[in-house]
């Protein structure tokens, strides 16, 4: 593992921030919804991959970027990025058990990141449980990360060099 | 699970960022969107801005062509409602003169017709949220072109949210969608004031501050000033509703914009708002008087 690997794990999740905020979502490609959480998804790809700090210091970083191109306050999807990727350390060896764990485990952590925020953000004020649908709005990005990280997966695998994930995939 | 000892520095890590995002959360809601947290804001979005921008001209035609894909199954459904709908049209048409004069007449009454000296420029949306829980929209004007946070944006059909983050280039739109967001209104049938409040992907909430005079389904509901340009349209009752025990008038409003096929807006620069207190920069045209507005 090099600084390389951190930065090519780093520009992925920007470019999934970029890709996120101009094709996905209310006014763009947004079915029954909701969008797909790539960058979510990409941290805990990413995570797979890296060593825990620099993981962590990833989904840090991704999330704070969510924070101040989003609409949320600062620190909250850092918040639930940390948390996503922390799990994603604890469990990755699970990784070699197949790839149903792999998707389960990417429909768990997608989950989980999304619950974390809205739980975070009602702390703060944000009302994210005042919207009728809020429950598909952590269930549906989360089946489509599924979907997504069919793609991500091997992409990232080769990006990083397939250390872990390429076996499955 | 990895052995523990592996994972004792990045726990460590782990706890310690997990305090700086809490504070970094605490510090922004006190600060109430002023202070670091928009400079951060400021600079993260001047640097992004180019790549959205690129982005979006590319991503585009990939949003037209699944809209345009998405859209051929419902073609023969919605015809078949679109001839159902002519039909009813026909029999409504004959009632419109009618009507009318009865817009006219509530248009005169609370003083709405179109100024059509608003000052406004139009914008294009380049960015949404980052995650389906943004109720957002970024847009290609900024504090260079005269826009200030505060300032009210409206789309054809009618009200669209209020600007609550600007740069130099670009600003941010908090949609009436937003749960955050609250917008006084009036109910043009009744003359009653109320409070709008967004539920994120629902309907609207009405909040009538009079509890005593019902609410009619299709009664038109528009802005009553304050923060947002009065007489803009916000939407349509969608469901009658009398007070419960007296207390309470709630109901839900039909958004008369599509939040989900905004583009194009118009920001309002030539009205401020009650709460806006920025200081107008040097050189600044002196904006109009609050006047009345309605959306096209």
């Amino acid at each position: 593992m090099t600084g390389k690997h951190v930065f090519y794990a780093l520009l992925l999740t920007v470019g999934g921030l970029v890709v996120q905020s101009t094709l996905f979502g209310e006014s763009r490609i947004n079915p029954f919804g909701a969008a797909p959480n790539l960058v979510l998804l990409l941290v805990v790809i990413c995570a797979a991959y890296l060593e825990p700090e620099p993981a962590l210091l990833v989904a840090f970083t991704s999330g704070l970027l969510m924070d101040l191109l989003g609409g949320s306050t600062i620190g909250l999807w850092a918040i639930a990025m940390l948390v996503a990727a922390y799990v994603t350390l604890r469990m990755r060896r699970r990784i070699d058990d197949g790839i149903v764990v792999v998707a389960a485990g990417v429909l768990g952590l997608s989950v989980l990141g999304q619950a974390i925020f809205a739980i975070a953000s009602t702390l703060f004020g944000q009302q994210v449980f005042a919207d009728p649908g809020w429950y598909r709005q952590i269930v549906l990005p989360s089946l489509y990360n599924v979907a997504f990280a069919a793609i991500l997966i091997p992409v990232v695998s080769r990006v990083m060099g397939g250390r872990q994930v390429r076996r499955l995939v | 699970m990895e052995p523990f000892r592996r994972f004792d520095r990045s726990t460590s890590l782990f706890i310690g960022l997990l305090i700086v995002s809490f504070l970094a959360a605490t510090i922004d809601v006190r600060s109430q969107g002023a202070g670091i947290g928009d400079t951060l804001r400021d600079g993260t979005q001047s640097l992004f801005s180019p790549l959205q921008q690129a982005a979006s001209v590319v991503t585009r035609p990939i949003v037209g062509f699944v809209d345009g894909i998405s859209n051929i199954a419902g073609l023969r459904e919605e015809n078949d409602r679109l001839r159902d709908r002519v039909g009813e049209l026909e029999a409504q048409a004959e009632d419109f003169a009618g009507l009318q004069n009865r817009l006219v007449e509530l248009e005169r009454i609370n003083n709405l017709e179109p100024p059509g000296d608003v000052a406004d420029i139009t914008a294009q949306i380049f960015s949404v949220g980052v995650s389906s829980f943004d109720h957002i929209r970024w847009i290609d004007v900024g504090s260079d072109d005269g826009v200030v946070a505060g300032h009210t944006v409206i789309d054809e059909d009618g009200l669209v949210g209020r600007v609550d983050f600007v740069n130099a280039t670009t600003a941010r739109v908090r949609l009436i969608s937003d749960p955050r967001n609250g917008v006084g209104v009036r109910d043009l049938d009744t003359n009653e004031t109320g409070l709008i409040e967004g539920q994120g992907s629902g309907l609207l909430r009405l909040r009538m501050f009079n509890p005593e005079e019902p609410v009619e389904e299709g009664h038109l509901i528009v802005t009553e000033g304050g923060r947002y340009a009065p007489g803009v349209v916000v939407g349509r009752v969608a469901e009658s509703a009398t007070a419960e025990a007296g207390f309470s008038l709630i109901t839900d409003v039909n958004a008369a914009v599509d939040f989900t096929r905004i583009d194009f807006v118009k920001v309002l620069v030539g009205w401020l708002p009650s709460d806006f207190s920025g200081p107008p920069e040097p050189g600044d045209p002196i904006p109009d008087a609050p006047e009345p507005f309605r959306g096209s």
